[in-house]
C-alpha cells in the first residue's frame, strides 16, 4: 500500500502548520487511519507538541545524512500514530549547496523505501522557502496550507502559490491542493473578507471546518499534549475532527 | 492593481495575478508531458541576442513581425549563461519590450555562470521599475555563481533570489 504523503506548507510563521499537524494527525489516527508524521522544522515544535523534548534524539536529519530508514526513525506516540522528530541536523540540510537536484530530492527517495503500511505521512514544513521545504515539495502528493485569515497572510499565499507552480511545472504533475483555515476569528469583519477573497481565488479547495482561535490550542503544546487529550470535547477539539472528516471525505467549502 | 469594493478592508488584492488567463495555462501545463513543453516556441535566435526568450504555444503571436502576444501574458526568459557588458544592451531592449508586453516575468537564471555588474544592475532596475508597474519579475533557480555575483553586490535580497528555489531544476 502507499501512503498519500501530504506537505503541511506555509512559509509564513504562525499560521498554524504545527497546530494542524498535531491535531489533525491525532483526529486521523483516532478514527483509525494510521499516520506517521515527520517534523520537518528544526525548530523541533511538532515534536515537543507531542511530548518528545529530548533536542539531542535523531530523527528524519539521520534519514537524509546518512541514509538510515525512516522506520527505524519511527516513534510510536500515540495509538496509530508515529513520530519521526526532527534531529539536531536538520539545520544542516538547509545549508546544503554542492549536490544540484540531488539535494532536493532526497526525503522524496527516503519515503520510497516501501514495507510501511501507513494510510498518510504528514510533513510538518519550517516556516522557510529553503532546501527543507524544495525536500517536501519533490517528496509530497498532496500540500495542505494552513492559512489565518489576516491580510499579511494573503499576500503570503500569492508567493507559496507561485513557487508551488513552479514545483508543478518543473516536476510535470498537479499537486492536490487545499487549505485550512486556521486560527479563524469569526466575529472579525477582516476574517470573513480575507476568506471570501480566498473562497473566491480556491473555490471547492478549502476544508469545509475553520479552525476557530482559541486559548486552549495555544496552551496544550507547553504539557505535550493534543487537544484531545488536554482538554476533549473542547470546542477545538470539535473543530478538529469535524477538520479529520472533512479532509478524509473530501468536504470543502 | 485589483479593486475592491469602497467600504472593504482589504485594498490591493495580492492574489489577483490567479485570475489572469496565465494562470490556467501554467495549470495545465503542469500535467502536459515533456514534449508538448519542449515544443514551446523561441521567438529570439540565440545569435542574435544574449538570451532565449520562449513563449508558450497558448501565447505565441499569430504574426512573427510582432514578437510577443498581447498584454496580460506571461513569459519565461532563459538567461544566456555568460552575460557580461557587450550584450548588456540586447538584453536590456529585450526585456523593455517584455515589460511593456507582460504582466509577469520569470527569469529562468539557472545556466549562468558569469555575470558582471552592469547586467545585474539591468535586473535590478527591472525589478525596480516593474514593482512601480504593478508587474512581476520573478529571478527562477538561480544558479550559485548568479547568487554569488548578486551577494557580492549586495543585492541579492532586493532582486529576491534568496527567496528562489535555487538549482533544483
Amino acid at each position: 500500500m502507499s501512503a498519500r504523503i501530504v506537505a503541511v506548507l506555509n512559509q509564513k510563521g504562525g499560521v498554524g502548520k504545527t497546530t494542524t499537524s498535531v491535531n489533525l494527525t491525532h483526529a486521523l489516527a483516532k478514527l483509525g487511519k494510521k499516520i506517521t508524521v515527520i517534523d520537518f522544522d528544526p525548530q523541533s515544535h511538532l515534536a515537543v507538541s507531542l511530548g518528545s523534548v529530548d533536542p539531542q534524539k535523531s530523527g528524519i536529519d539521520k534519514v537524509l545524512l546518512e541514509g538510515v530508514s525512516l522506520a527505524e526513525q519511527s516513534i510510536p506516540v500515540r495509538k496509530n500514530l508515529n513520530l519521526v522528530v526532527a534531529g539536531p541536523r536538520l539545520q544542516e540540510i538547509e545549508q546544503l549547496t554542492d549536490g544540484g537536484a540531488r539535494r532536493g530530492d532526497l526525503l522524496r527517495r527516503a519515503l520510497l523505501d516501501g514495507n510501511r503500511d501507513e494510510d498518510f505521512i504528514f510533513i510538518d514544513c519550517p516556516p522557510s522557502s529553503g532546501v527543507l521545504v524544495a525536500n517536501a515539495l519533490f517528496a509530497a502528493d498532496e500540500i495542505l496550507v494552513p492559512m489565518t485569515s489576516d491580510y499579511l497572510a494573503l499576500q503570503g499565499l500569492s508567493h507559496l502559490v507561485g513557487t508551488i507552480k513552479k514545483f508543478e511545472s518543473a516536476l510535470k504533475r498537479p499537486y492536490k491542493f487545499s487549505l485550512v483555515m486556521s486560527r479563524y476569528i469569526p466575529t472579525r469583519r477582516i476574517s470573513k473578507e480575507v476568506l471570501s477573497v480566498i473562497q473566491k481565488y480556491f473555490p471547492g479547495q478549502i476544508l469545509a471546518t475553520a479552525i476557530r482561535e482559541t486559548a486552549l490550542l495555544a496552551e496544550c503544546p507547553s504539557f505535550g499534549k493534543t487537544i484531545f487529550e488536554y482538554r476533549p470535547g473542547c470546542r477545538s477539539a470539535r473543530d478538529f475532527m469535524a477538520l479529520a472528516e472533512d479532509f478524509l471525505q473530501g468536504r470543502m467549502m | 492593481m485589483a479593486e475592491q469594493d469602497e467600504d472593504s478592508l482589504i485594498g490591493y488584492d495580492p492574489l489577483a495575478w490567479m485570475h489572469r488567463s496565465d494562470f490556467n495555462q501554467d495549470s495545465r501545463k503542469a500535467e502536459v508531458g515533456e514534449s508538448e513543453v519542449d515544443s514551446s516556441t523561441e521567438l529570439a535566435s540565440s545569435t542574435e541576442t544574449a538570451s532565449n526568450l520562449e513563449i508558450d504555444l497558448d501565447q505565441a503571436p499569430a504574426d512573427a513581425s510582432e514578437p510577443y502576444a498581447s498584454q496580460g501574458e506571461r513569459a519565461v526568459l532563459v538567461l544566456e549563461p555568460v552575460l557580461n557588458i557587450q550584450n548588456v544592451s540586447v538584453l536590456h531592449q529585450h526585456l523593455m519590450q517584455m515589460l511593456s508586453n507582460f504582466e509577469a516575468i520569470d527569469i529562468d537564471a539557472s545556466g549562468v555562470t558569469m555575470i558582471d555588474t552592469a547586467n545585474l544592475q539591468l535586473l535590478l532596475i527591472l525589478k525596480q521599475t516593474a514593482i512601480g508597474l504593478q508587474k512581476s519579475i520573478s529571478i527562477d533557480f538561480p544558479s550559485d555563481k548568479f547568487i554569488e555575483a548578486s551577494e557580492l553586490l549586495g543585492i541579492a535580497e532586493m532582486l529576491e533570489v534568496d527567496q528562489a528555489a535555487s538549482g533544483f531544476f
